[in-house]
């Protein structure tokens, strides 16, 4: 099952790689350098996604004591970081040549960069607790306060003055977007969903017999 | 605008080396974690007898 999400996500991501390179245009303002968007927003759903299981996970957790939902919470918290690492790398590239600055300190860009690090210390305090029972509800805990920053992320465009657009799908109202575009981006969203499912399916499985062969 | 090609070069290219990075990691737990099952079905049963 695991193989075959990991196959099904390489194709995803060759499709993605064909829409976003071959099908989707020049963006006529940015050029070439727009083409970073089918990698930066995708990873940035994708942490959304991530940091939300962690969230529901973690309530799970708190609720049943259910170590298959700690393990869940911790899989999705790993996958989250690397693609909050990667959108914020990748936006990072693409704001150099765009606004003629690698980092400013606007309001998405801290919020982003505060979440990539509250994950990271979600995982720290994983590993820092040897008894795995405090570890698990600990970083419960933490996974529900931190998941409040993501909302924080999303809508700090709307809520400060930023250099960061707007968003221009995940929003109420029509998408005022090229088809071709729009068919490229939604290709790569799906495209790195099905990554990180295979990721944290992965991660679990190998966590779960981490536990069979400690016990 | 120039195209900046360079620029997308680097946002791919470190995206697939964190993301491949991160798919060996596990690859080469799974592994581990096989050859470490593997050990404990072949490790020998205990032949230590109460004594009565």
């Amino acid at each position: 099952m695991t193989r075959a999400l990991g196959w099904l996500a390489t194709l995803g991501l060759l499709g993605g790689l064909v829409m976003g390179f071959g099908v989707a245009p020049r963006e006529v303002t940015q050029g070439n350098v727009q083409r970073i968007m089918y990698l930066h927003v995708p990873t940035a759903w994708v942490a959304y996604l991530a940091f939300g299981i962690v969230f529901f996970a973690s309530i799970g957790y708190l609720w049943t004591r259910s170590d298959a939902a700690d393990r869940l919470a911790r899989a999705s918290a790993e996958a989250g970081v690397i693609f909050t690492g990667v959108t914020i790398t990748a936006g990072s590239i693409w704001g150099k040549p765009t606004w003629g600055t690698w980092w400013t300190w606007d309001a998405r860009l801290t919020s982003a960069a505060i979440m990539f690090v509250m994950y990271l210390g979600y995982l720290l305090l994983r590993s820092i607790i040897e008894e795995p029972e405090q570890a698990a509800r600990y970083s419960a805990v933490l996974g529900i306060v931190a998941a409040l920053d993501v909302p924080l992320v999303h809508f700090s465009v709307y809520w400060w003055r930023t250099l960061h657009q707007p968003p221009t799908v995940m929003k109420p109202g029509p998408v005022n977007m090229p088809p071709a575009i729009l068919a490229a981006l939604l290709v790569n969203v799906v495209a790195f969903t099905l990554l990180y499912t295979y990721f944290v399916a992965k991660r679990v499985n190998t966590l779960r017999r981490e536990h069979e062969v400690l016990a | 605008m120039a195209d900046n090609w360079q620029f997308v070069a680097a946002a791919y290219g470190l995206a697939a080396a964190v993301l491949g990075g991160y798919w060996r990691r596990l690859v080469r737990l799974d592994r581990k974690l096989a050859a470490a099952q593997a050990r404990r079905r072949n490790r020998p049963a205990d032949k230590t007898h109460k004594i009565q």
